[in-house]
């Protein structure tokens, strides 16, 4: 193994020389632009929970993994052998909607019913709390999962089994050559990402939130009601973890299990800390800069240098680790976020 | 300035008092039904006693100041009527209706606006945010935008500018205009003048003396000469107490009595 690692580092300077031609820049830069934006909607939920309530939400990933079952199951009630691609594309979409809004109902009744009661606690109340949720829904969707003749920690084959064949395949887009799967996630990444960015800058509510998330108190004396800004909030949060979970489902790579909990719970913190807790712009940042971080690791240490799989996630968490030395508050981040 | 032990015939223009829960001395010209009324207001940070029983009216159309040196519950006298701090004990009347148990939310609604003592812009949002953000809802915002740019036309050159980037002085007048637009009957301004320099100052009071026009006002201002030249009558707080009362016409800035109450 050693005398292989040092065959392999001896070899770096060539294979480096490899990165610098065509292929390979592009393979890594569509790469890393589908992984930032699977990073982004992982986190974005995550970012405005945090930015404007202060809380913690341990169970972002479960109800991830929640979202990528549900939005599953919708797809295999809906196709069959003889649904058309773009069929199943259309319906992708009206799961999406049904994902989203299902989400958003039991975000919105577990921050009125579980974590508003604990607003005025310390915060290891409510981290505790979500930690609680996450065992409560991981084993709720497991026992179901099970019930239903399914492995839980094994990618849902049938949900995977419903996307169109061209999001399967590579696609030639002029010179180059893009994964169908990391093109959707891209244009729905980015999709995500502007709806997000115009709710926040360009309606009166996203103003709403942008000022609750820096000065709750203020907010609540200029004549508006926070603590319902904070359950919208939390709502559109989960939401859109549910939404990255539907996602994920049709991906090779993650797929519905019961171990996309934490497996997507991990990344969200990561790019949410390097960004800066709690800020939007510091979020989407950071998972582009986590995204090509990966793709360049995974270039290097899977397909160049050594194959040794866990090495490109080592490199995103020393980039976490270089930034709580250097910036502990993250890219963008303030002293203080959230408060109630 | 006498004490709570001062001569009867003292003339310094000052009632001195030792107001208990639900008795009031507001001074001159008190019309049957003030605008708000705080009646023997107890108030806790935890389970530091700040608030022992403080009472005071203010009258429509007055602006009132509540002086005294630093920690003796002016502060928290604002934060009690907004209920950001609520109180343990008493009663909070706001046009006749007790505002206690009532959220801040609601208390804002009802026309009470908020200038804090550090300003308290959204520093991550634009000048024109502060402001939109200010406007009632329902309410014309773009007419109360132009309304600030006329008022205080050094806030439309910095229009798109993000507020933190502002002046302290350019703070406050945003501070100031976010009170105006928030369509408000009385206005809780806590000091409006620290910090900023003697020049600021005098826009500031300018603004203040503007938006007294409009509003009912209850200032917290150490600065007593600004705070004897924009208020009609004053309150002093001791010890979480009104310890004295009077109009403004009756006293000067250099009352040594007076000045007794601010020096440590």
């Amino acid at each position: 193994m050693s005398a292989l690692f040092a065959a392999s580092v001896g070899a770096l300077p060539l294979q480096l020389a490899e990165l610098f031609t065509f292929d390979a820049l592009s393979s890594v830069l569509f790469d890393a632009l589908s992984k930032a934006a699977v990073y982004a909607m992982l986190a974005m939920g995550l970012t405005l929970i945090f930015g404007l309530m202060g809380v913690l939400n341990f169970a972002h990933g479960s109800l991830t993994m929640l979202g990528a079952y549900l939005g599953g199951l919708v797809m295999v009630v809906l196709v069959t052998g003889a649904t058309g691609p773009w069929t199943r594309l259309a319906f992708f979409f009206v799961g999406l909607v049904v994902v989203f809004g299902l989400l958003s109902a039991l975000g919105a009744t577990l921050e009125v019913g579980l974590i508003r009661p604990l607003y005025d606690r310390p915060p290891i109340y409510q981290i505790l709390l979500t930690f609680g949720i996450t065992l409560v829904i991981d084993e709720l969707v497991r026992i179901v999962v099970l019930f239903y003749g399914l492995q839980p920690i094994t990618e849902w084959q049938e949900a995977l089994g419903t996307k169109p064949y061209f999001l399967g395949q590579q696609l030639v887009l002029g010179p180059v050559s893009v994964g169908g799967m990391d093109l959707f996630e891209m244009l729905l990444g980015a999709a995500t990402v502007a709806a997000v960015w115009a709710f926040l800058t360009r309606t009166r509510y996203g103003l709403v939130v942008r000022a609750g998330s820096e000065d709750a108190e203020m907010t609540e004396a200029l004549g508006i009601d926070v603590r319902r800004v904070f359950t919208t909030v939390f709502a559109l949060g989960v939401g859109l973890a549910g939404v990255a979970g539907m996602l994920l489902m049709w991906d090779n790579n993650w797929g519905a299990s019961v171990p996309l909990a934490t497996e997507t719970l991990l990344p969200a913190f990561v790019v949410v800390i390097i960004g800066g807790l709690g800020t939007f712009r510091g979020t989407v940042v950071a998972a582009v800069i986590v995204g090509f971080a990966d793709a360049l690791a995974q270039w290097l240490f899977v397909n160049s240098v050594v194959d040794f799989p866990p090495l490109p996630q080592l490199t995103v968490f020393l980039i976490l680790v270089v930034m709580l030395v250097i910036r502990p508050q993250g890219l963008f981040g303030r002293a203080e976020v959230g408060g109630h | 300035m006498s004490s709570s032990d001062a001569p009867a015939d003292d003339t310094s223009g000052v009632d001195t008092t030792t107001e208990t829960d639900g008795e009031t001395d507001s001074g001159a010209g008190t019309p049957a039904d003030p605008l708000l009324a705080v009646e023997g207001v107890h108030s806790y940070y935890g389970e530091s006693h700040i608030l022992e029983g403080v009472s005071l009216d203010v009258n429509e159309g007055e602006v009132v100041a509540l002086i005294g040196r630093n920690g003796v519950g002016k502060t928290t006298t604002l934060r009690s009527i907004l209920q950001l701090t609520p109180p343990r004990e008493g009663h909070v009347h706001y046009r006749g209706e007790d505002l206690v148990g009532l959220g801040t939310n609601e208390v804002a609604q009802r026309g009470v606006g908020w200038i804090p003592e550090d300003r308290r812009v959204f520093s991550a949002l634009t000048v024109e945010e502060n402001v939109r953000i200010s406007v009632p809802k329902g309410g014309d915002v773009d007419a109360a935008v132009a309304r600030v740019y006329e008022t205080f036309p050094a806030l439309e050159e910095r229009r798109n500018a993000e507020a933190g980037a502002l002046s302290g002085g350019q703070q406050q007048m945003l501070a100031i205009a976010r009170g105006l637009v928030g369509e408000n009957d009385l206005l809780l301004i806590d000091e409006p003048s620290e910090g900023l320099a003697p020049q600021i100052v005098a826009d500031v009071a300018d603004a203040i003396a503007d938006a007294s026009r409009e509003a009912t006002v209850l200032l917290v201002e150490q600065n007593l000469p600004l705070a004897l030249d924009l208020a009609d009558r004053f309150y002093v707080l001791d010890n979480g107490q009104v310890v004295a009362t009077g109009d403004t016409d009756d006293v000067s800035a250099d009352d040594d009595d007076l000045r007794g109450y601010l020096t440590a």
